[in-house]
């Protein structure tokens, strides 16, 4: 297919009006014709422009391209000159044709492009071979100059025009980018590209893909896009109509179509794949219609990780380039009256996915549940817009409080670092409403419905306030674990078993013997006999008498081992002989015990009896106490 | 700024007469009132380390971090202020507050303590040693004295002395109660924002289920760097010492 390039279709026809009044009266020049490349050597991969220029040429000739079949022919392009010279032998026209080719090699080698050739009514012109050197591959990275038309002074260039910074100039053109030519279908063919292809978790990528064409397309059915797996996936564009937008790649012209776009978000690290998308592509009009399937190329994408040092109110989702704002309705409001709090999130980034800061307020001013509401926007294809949660605050008392200032930390990954975007705290004034307790104190009408939210509610809340003194006290061991305690609760035992061991040893030990107790009547006996001899100046004779007998009588049973009392007298002298008694101290102590039986019942004598008594009685028991 | 100062120049001393303590403890309240949270926590725990703590020190702490958002610990401060001064109002209310901030609900857990727990959480450790003691003395006393009375006083002084020993004996078993939890009964308190509960005493094992700060737990019995937790409802798993801090 020929085609004629811009400047050819714009020159061509007043040229060719001028060329027919001039070739009636002059003379063309003679004929030349010859072949050029831009660059001899090439890759496979690149692209070179071969030139044919044809001077002089009559109209009836013919000029044959050459046909090489190492080599692809991707464009054609014409464009005509006219030129005239005026002189001494009369005027002459020489008209110049040029023929542009965009070529790309098939295969590696030293290659050679035939001659064109040009044959007119009487004679067959040739041009020379060229010889191509071809490497694999690409040794051109800019593609070969196409033809430009020359630029116009700017009419503006010296206004004054003051210069704003644009806070999306740092974007990138969305169509700033070529794609390689395919070797097959490259009159047509779908296309992926990726703005970014090494983006940090969160961080946007925009996937456009494009039809390129140097064919009218008239309908393309439904898209098929890939899943997107991976990827938090938003609509930027999807055009209902196609509009055209001319592209020029490798020099050769094409029309590039924008099927869809999309702001692409990953969710995870690691190299993320993009399936091709596939469309089916009518071409041509009417009944010269062609209908024609096509596959996008495949694209990977680069996830890296967000670094380490997250500040600690870091939400997975709060990536891009954002600025925390907070207003309130009002900063005075009467008790019982609500406040409304906006906390606005601005900026770039995935909207959806971020998570605003809880508006956080003293236990005095009741906070609602907030609501949200978004305004997605696209500013160059890049993502972002605004989130405001609108927050309702009723005071509960009176007073000033403080809504503490909010913090937004967000990963900005044009820095690579963790940023925060943060408010200044505000202070809220809550005054007595006019409905409530004060009204009533007043002495006005009471209220039929009092208004509760208008009272100064004084409700427990937060924490207990801290103790203003303390008692200072190391950590006590318990008194049960200390080590007096079982000693001190055993001692009370232990001091009754002692007791009663002390008492039963003092038991065992205080057993008397037959002599100790005769000791101890003898002992009794003589207290006796002491105690008579006081009562023997003022005691009656019956107890004078009684007491000496009582001794006599102690004396007998502590010498005899038996009982005394109650036994006659023959029987107690019949016992002391039994004992060895002499007799005359048998007959001295019963004679005793006679005396005093005689005192007690028939006194009489005075003193001077009872001496002799205690005399005798006292003979008696020292006597046998001799013994 | 000042204030600051001042606490830094305490903290440094290595022992606190009682005014210099009472001072100390007045500068960490202030502190804690201009929301100076880390200042006021560091004062409160110099007076505990220099052996001048107590339940209300301990209260103080306990409260200061419940405010710094330090859960685990809060919930340990006010757990130890708890048994060292006894239930009381305010306690108990910012204890309130630390469990609603929890993380983990313990489903199925008994709504309360055991019995013996309660009971010796009830009764004064240190009241109930002392009228065992004084009850076991004076019943035996009396009960000895009455070798030595007449009979008519002797019934008077066997009366007391039933008695005192009746007394000596329930008080007696208090304090058995209360040597019976604290040698068996050791409870803790998470402390770490997270702790894995594993199978087995060792990295390797399989996790169970995971903790959080605050959340009040038994220790069982301690294996190398693991302790063997269990939670009020029976749940029991092998976790990191350095986790969890004794009440």
């Amino acid at each position: 297919m020929t085609r004629t390039g811009d400047s050819a279709l714009r020159w061509a026809g007043p040229a060719a009006a001028a060329l027919s009044v001039l070739l009636s009266s002059t003379a063309l020049a003679e004929v030349e014709l010859y072949q050029s490349v831009d660059r001899n050597e090439v890759g496979t991969e690149d692209t070179f422009r071969l030139s044919i220029v044809v001077s002089g040429a009559p109209d009836t000739a013919q000029l044959q391209f050459p046909a090489p079949e190492d080599f692809e022919v991707l464009s054609r392009s014409q464009s005509t000159q006219m030129s005239y010279h005026f002189g001494g032998g009369g005027s002459s026209i020489k008209r110049v044709q040029k023929y542009e080719l965009v070529m790309r090699a098939n295969r590696a080698g030293t290659l050679t492009i035939p001659p064109a050739v040009l044959t007119t009514a009487d004679r067959t012109y040739k041009t020379e071979a060229i010889e191509m050197q071809v490497k694999k591959g690409r040794l051109h990275t800019s593609p070969p100059p196409s033809p430009r038309r020359p630029t116009l002074p700017d009419p503006f260039r010296n206004f004054p025009v003051p210069s704003f910074p644009d806070p999306f100039g740092d974007l990138d053109d969305p169509m700033g980018f070529e794609p390689e030519i395919p070797r097959s279908d490259s009159d047509l063919f779908l296309r992926f590209h990726l703005d970014k292809e090494e983006v940090y978790v969160g961080e946007q990528t925009t996937l456009s893909l494009y039809i390129f064409s140097r064919l009218d397309v008239s309908s393309i059915d439904p898209v098929v896009m890939p899943k997107l797996e991976g990827f938090w996936s938003e609509e930027l564009d999807s055009p209902s109509q196609l509009i055209a937008e001319q592209k020029v790649i490798d020099g050769v012209p094409y029309k590039a179509y924008l099927l869809r776009r999309r702001a692409l978000f990953p969710m995870k690290p690691g190299a993320l794949q993009i399936q091709p998308a596939e469309a089916d592509i009518t071409t041509g009009l009417m009944f010269a219609a062609h209908r024609s399937h096509r596959k996008s190329n495949a694209l990977a994408v680069k996830v890296k990780p967000m670094p380490p040092g997250a500040p600690a109110a870091f939400s997975q989702g709060n990536v891009g380039r954002w600025r925390l704002a907070n207003e309130l309705s009002q900063t005075e409001v009467a008790l019982g009256q609500p406040i409304t709090a906006k906390v606005v999130l601005e900026g770039r980034g995935n909207l959806k996915s971020v998570s605003l800061p809880k508006l956080a307020a003293p236990p005095q001013i009741r906070v609602y549940e907030p609501t949200t509401s978004d305004k997605p926007a696209s500013v160059k294809n890049q993502l972002g817009g605004k989130r405001v949660q609108e927050y309702l605050l009723m005071p509960q008392q009176t007073g000033t409080f403080t809504l503490p200032g909010l913090s937004f930390a967000f990963f900005n990954p044009e820095t690579g670092a963790y940023e925060e975007s943060k408010t200044d705290p505000i202070q809220v004034t809550a005054l007595p409403g006019a409905g409530g307790a004060n009204a009533i104190a007043s002495g006005g009408p009471t209220p039929t419905s009092p208004d509760d939210s208008a009272k100064n509610k004084l409700e427990p809340a937060g924490l207990k306030p801290l103790r203003y003194q303390a008692s200072f006290a190391a950590a006590a061991q318990p008194l049960w674990s200390r080590p007096y305690f079982i000693p001190l609760a055993l001692a009370p035992l232990g001091l009754w078993v002692g007791a009663t061991v002390l008492a039963m040893v003092r038991g065992a030990l205080g057993r008397e013997d037959e002599a100790s107790r005769k000791r101890k009547k003898a002992r009794a006996a003589r207290a006796r006999l002491a105690a008579a001899e006081k009562l023997a100046q003022k005691g009656t004779p019956d107890e004078f008498y009684g007491e000496v007998e009582k001794a006599l009588l102690h004396l007998l049973e502590a010498k005899l081992g038996g009982p005394a009392q109650g036994l006659t007298r023959p029987q107690l002298d019949e016992r002391m002989a039994a004992h060895g008694v002499p007799a005359e101290r048998r007959a001295k102590v019963l004679s005793v015990l006679e005396t005093c039986e005689m005192g007690r019942y028939a006194p009489g004598g005075g003193n001077a009896a009872r001496g002799r008594a205690l005399d005798d009685a006292e003979e008696a028991m020292e006597g046998w106490e001799s013994r | 700024m000042i204030a600051l100062l001042a606490i830094s120049a305490f903290l440094g001393q290595a022992y606190y007469t009682p005014e210099e303590a009472q001072a100390l403890f007045s500068q960490a309240n202030d502190a804690y009132y201009r929301e100076e949270f880390s200042a006021a926590i560091e004062a409160y725990r110099k007076l505990i380390e220099r052996g001048r703590g107590g339940p209300d020190v301990l209260f103080n702490l306990g409260t200061a971090c419940l405010a710094d958002g330090r859960l685990g610990e809060a919930v340990l401060h006010l757990e130890r202020a708890r048994r060292a001064g006894g239930p009381s109002e305010d306690v108990e209310a910012n204890l309130a507050v630390a469990r609603a901030r929890q993380l983990d609900q313990v489903i199925g857990a008994s709504a309360e303590e055991p019995f013996l727990q309660r009971l010796a959480a009830a009764t004064p450790e240190r009241a109930v040693s002392l009228a065992f003691l004084s009850s076991w003395i004076a019943g035996l006393g009396l009960l000895g004295l009455c070798r030595y009375l007449r009979p008519g006083r002797r019934a008077l002084a066997a009366a007391l002395a039933a008695l005192s020993l009746t007394a000596a004996v329930s008080s007696g078993a208090l304090v058995a109660v209360h040597a019976y939890v604290s040698r068996t009964i050791t409870e803790a308190v998470v402390v770490a924002p997270a702790l894995k509960a594993r199978e087995l005493p060792r990295e390797s094992g399989r996790v169970s289920f995971e903790v959080h700060a605050g959340l009040k737990v038994r220790l069982l019995e301690t294996a190398g760097q693991f302790v063997r937790i269990r939670l009020p409802n029976g749940l029991e798993g092998w976790t990191e010492k350095e986790g969890v801090a004794p009440i």
